[in-house]
């Protein structure tokens, strides 16, 4: 009994130095499991207040730039809709037809927390499972790609963006349809990682890059940026660098998609694996 | 006594908000990130029980994980900046030894003194939070360069804060 004693009181600090490291180390290893995101949301829930504050100073300061974005986007819309509404009268069908019936659902949300500098980086926005957002469903900009939901609470949501190592979307070239992972390396904010594409197909640079909707996470072909370069290691595949059309940096306004059929396309393709 | 703990109050919140509201917000490139909240740790005072200075290290980490939603990251970074502190103290202790009851300080011990202080543990630190960010051993160059440059801004971040202190 002396001698354990003895043996506390001579490695007292080690003893408290490995039970902070052991406590630290439990956090760092149940609060950074990507799907649990439940630690991020409560810390988030305290300093939420604070990051919606700077957050208004900062759209204030952007109101212009995002008057243009919006406008372009309004203006883009609009073209859709004329481009439908003629065809309307032509079709016979009714709106209920299973066939017809809508797949995507869109929203609308505010991006009150964001960042690029780290190299798993998440960003908050103002809705959550009260406005009928829930896990998995996609986020994009006015200009492509940002994202996908991994927590929602009440009224917020957790958003893994693309700029995070453990993201992984399923894009093709438009041009020739070939699709392959893409990824990102962690370096720069503007640029991600294209892998798979095999080295017998043509790609040049500013080819544009789309979603597959393969996951049913994101629908299929909503942009995600240029070939900025690319180049033919050893292996069979291409490593091609992707200029990101979405500027993580400014991101203040998103869309989030929503997959109604969702359930149904995963559960057919888990009944035949 | 009352009137340090005050001071050291009032640097450890200027600290956090300097680190939570300008120097995480700083981004060149992705792979400069200063981290100078590490400097109330070195302020401590040289004389404080090895404990304490632990208890102290965790608090200041898990306030910083708060802000930055990363739990566990930093704790476990500044514990460890805390763990060796008295180690590094010792191992370049000045020719006289310590003053009594004094900070770890440019004024007391000198510039050269400090910036040797300063540039161990902030290494240390930043190579511990750095490989810990990005959990795996792949681009282990890339992510060494990362804690060079950010270690070197940080440096400097808290060589000129320090300079600052010494008006007051």
């Amino acid at each position: 009994m002396r001698n354990l004693l003895n043996f506390l009181a001579k490695y007292n600090n080690l003893i408290i130095f490995l039970i902070l490291e052991g406590i630290a180390f439990y956090l760092l290893s149940t609060g950074n499991n990507y799907h649990n995101t439940r630690i991020v949301k409560g810390v988030h829930g305290i300093t939420r207040g604070f990051e919606q504050r700077i957050n208004n100073a900062r759209g204030y300061f952007r109101l212009r730039e995002i008057n243009q974005e919006l406008a372009s986007e309004n203006i883009l819309l609009k073209n859709t809709i004329g481009k439908l509404t003629k065809n309307e009268d032509l079709l016979f069908f009714s709106v209920s037809d299973s066939v017809y019936s809508q797949q995507y659902i869109y929203s609308t949300a505010e991006v009150i927390d964001n960042s690029v500098n780290r190299q798993k980086n998440f960003f908050t926005i103002n809705k959550g499972k009260k406005q009928g957002l829930t896990v998995d469903m996609a986020v994009t900009s006015a200009d492509g790609v940002a994202g996908v939901i991994v927590g929602c609470s009440d009224n917020y949501s957790i958003v893994m963006s693309l700029l995070n190592l453990d993201f992984r979307l399923s894009t093709r070239i438009r041009s020739n349809g070939y699709f392959g992972s893409l990824s990102w390396d962690g370096r720069d904010y503007m640029h991600a990682i294209l892998s798979e594409i095999p080295q017998h197909v043509s790609v040049s640079a500013g080819d544009t890059i789309e979603t597959t909707g393969f996951s049913a996470v994101f629908p299929e072909g909503i942009i995600v940026g240029t070939v900025n370069s690319f180049e033919k290691p050893g292996g069979d595949f291409y490593i091609i660098d992707v200029a990101l059309k979405t500027d993580f940096r400014k991101l203040h306004y998103v869309n989030v998609i929503g997959n109604l059929r969702k359930t149904e396309q995963i559960e057919l393709e888990n009944s035949f694996q | 006594m009352i009137n340090s703990f005050l001071r050291l109050s009032v640097i450890f919140v200027l600290l956090i908000l300097l680190q939570v509201l300008l120097f995480n917000n700083i981004e060149f490139s992705g792979y400069i990130n200063p981290y100078i909240y590490i400097m109330f740790i070195l302020l401590l005072p040289v004389e404080i029980s090895s404990g304490l200075l632990l208890l102290i290290s965790f608090f200041t980490g898990l306030v910083i994980d708060f802000f930055c939603g990363s739990p566990g990251m930093h704790t476990s970074a500044t514990v460890l900046a805390g763990f060796v502190r008295p180690y590094v103290l010792r191992l370049i202790s000045p020719r006289d030894g310590y003053e009594a009851g004094s900070n770890p300080s440019m004024i007391i011990y000198g510039f050269k003194w400090f910036l040797l202080y300063t540039l161990i543990i902030v290494l240390i630190h930043h190579l511990v939070l750095l490989y810990l960010e990005v959990f795996r051993f792949t681009d282990f160059f890339r992510t060494l360069l990362r804690v060079i440059l950010s270690s070197l801004f940080s440096i400097t971040f808290i060589l000129l804060l320090e300079y600052a202190r010494r008006g007051k």
